[in-house]
């Protein structure tokens, strides 16, 4: 970072703006997690707690991933995180899904079987 | 910067470990062992020890997660259902004397301070040649791959994975011989979601292809049989879990094949070498990528099938 920016300017200010932009984007993720965070530690119940979790990860993750992205560089990386992104993503919706669903369940079960 | 982040991590594993010994309830206990096995993977990664990671994700977090969380489901339900027999009474107090308890502190205690003593010795006996490093290192172009652990794990120490896979065969004839004795099972409560059987066949093909790269990847780098094999096995469990019984609907024989595979081609393997004219498992340095690589394939659909195999007879 130090030593390039005499030779070329219009070659320091992209790298210091993509620098810029990846320490944005890491502070927001963290932010995300940190609200998801104090969500789950606080709120009251199941639902709003799985609420808190699932927004916290899938926007934090996305952040951070889009920030570490950046930051390497390379379109094959870029690539590969955000397929990491996705599949998490995928994962942990579907698994707070199934959380949320049997706890619902549990709650009033169908048919008036004990649950 | 670095270092401060292995401190840190260190210092949360002894805490989550601590945690998961003392937590009050069986439920807190699994989940902060499912925090513990990922910080550990963690651990790994910060060591470069990227394959011990993966099997660490993989087999403490993933595959015994889903054993643990069928056991606490089970023994909950074994509690709701009549609580006189497991749970203990409200004024339970030990009620040996202090007297009695001396001899294991006692023995803890000195156990602690041997255990201190060599690990510290063994840090500080470091070899300075970095033990048998330059040793492998010298001899991995005859071993067929190029990764050093593959090569440590797959040739010069051939013997010691073949029985790893037979310890995991001997566990399985042990699930087996035991197997049905579940006193509790709590009936299923709806069918198998529609959404989770989605998300299932998605996922599948995916789980397939990274096993199959961390199996082919093993020559080159951090992968390999177990790796490839519990992922793998998660498709067998997953297909379980999203209500279609695979592992029924091999035939008897075949199941038995499958699941003996990995061991007895690498023993076929061995006695073949061992009929050339060499040691066990002396592999001619011209062949020895291509049969570790036959061997290692097997032994990764054995145990694949034997971990699947596992799930269904403990949550039959």
């Amino acid at each position: 970072m130090s030593g390039s920016g005499l030779e070329k300017k219009e070659r320091r200010y992209p790298m210091m703006i993509i620098e810029a932009i990846t320490v944005i984007l890491l502070v927001v993720g963290c932010f995300f997690f940190l609200a998801g965070t104090l969500g789950l530690l606080r709120f009251p119940d199941l639902f709003t707690r799985l609420h808190a979790l699932t927004n916290a990860d899938n926007l934090g993750l996305g952040f951070i991933a889009a920030g570490m992205a950046l930051h390497f560089g390379s379109p094959w990386t870029a690539i590969k995180i955000f397929l990491i992104w996705l599949l998490t993503l995928l994962s942990s919706a579907t698994s707070s899904y199934l959380i949320a669903r049997f706890r619902r369940e549990e709650n009033n079960p169908k048919n008036g079987k004990e649950g | 910067m670095s270092v401060v982040i292995d401190i840190l991590m260190a210092i949360l594993l002894i805490y989550l470990a601590l945690r998961c010994m003392l937590a009050p309830e069986l439920s807190k206990t699994i989940f902060t062992f499912f925090a513990f096995g990922l910080t550990l993977a963690l651990a790994w990664i910060r060591l470069e020890a990227v394959d011990v990671a993966i099997a660490e994700a993989a087999i403490a977090s993933g595959f015994m997660g889903v054993l643990l969380l069928d056991s606490l489901r089970d023994f909950s339900y074994a509690l709701s259902k009549n609580p006189k027999n497991l749970e203990l009474p409200e004024n339970f107090t030990i009620k040996e004397s202090n007297k009695s308890l001396l001899l294991p502190r006692l023995a803890l205690g000195i156990g602690f301070v041997i255990f201190l003593l060599i690990s510290m010795e063994a840090t500080w006996k470091t070899p300075e040649g970095g033990g048998l490093t330059a040793v492998s290192e010298e001899l991995l172009p005859q071993s067929g791959v190029e990764h050093p652990v593959t090569a440590v794990l797959l040739n010069f120490r051939a013997y010691d994975t073949w029985l790893e896979i037979g310890v995991i065969l001997m566990g399985l004839l042990a699930i087996f011989a035991a197997g049905g004795v579940k006193n509790y099972r709590k009936p299923s409560m709806t069918a198998v979601d529609p959404l989770l059987r989605q998300v299932i066949l998605f996922f599948i093909p995916v789980l397939f292809l990274f096993g199959a790269f961390l199996l082919y990847f093993g020559k080159t780098g951090p992968g390999g049989a177990f790796q490839a094999a519990v992922l793998w096995g998660s498709i067998g469990i997953l297909f379980h879990l999203g209500g279609w019984p695979i592992f029924a609907m091999i035939p008897r024989k075949l199941r038995q094949f499958l699941l003996t595979m990995g061991l007895g081609s690498f023993l076929i393997l061995g006695f073949l070498l061992m009929a050339a004219g060499g040691a066990m498992f002396e592999y001619p340095p011209a062949y020895a990528g291509i049969l570790i690589l036959i061997a290692e394939t097997l032994a990764a659909i054995s145990i694949a099938v034997a971990l699947t195999a596992i799930y269904v007879y403990l949550t039959k």
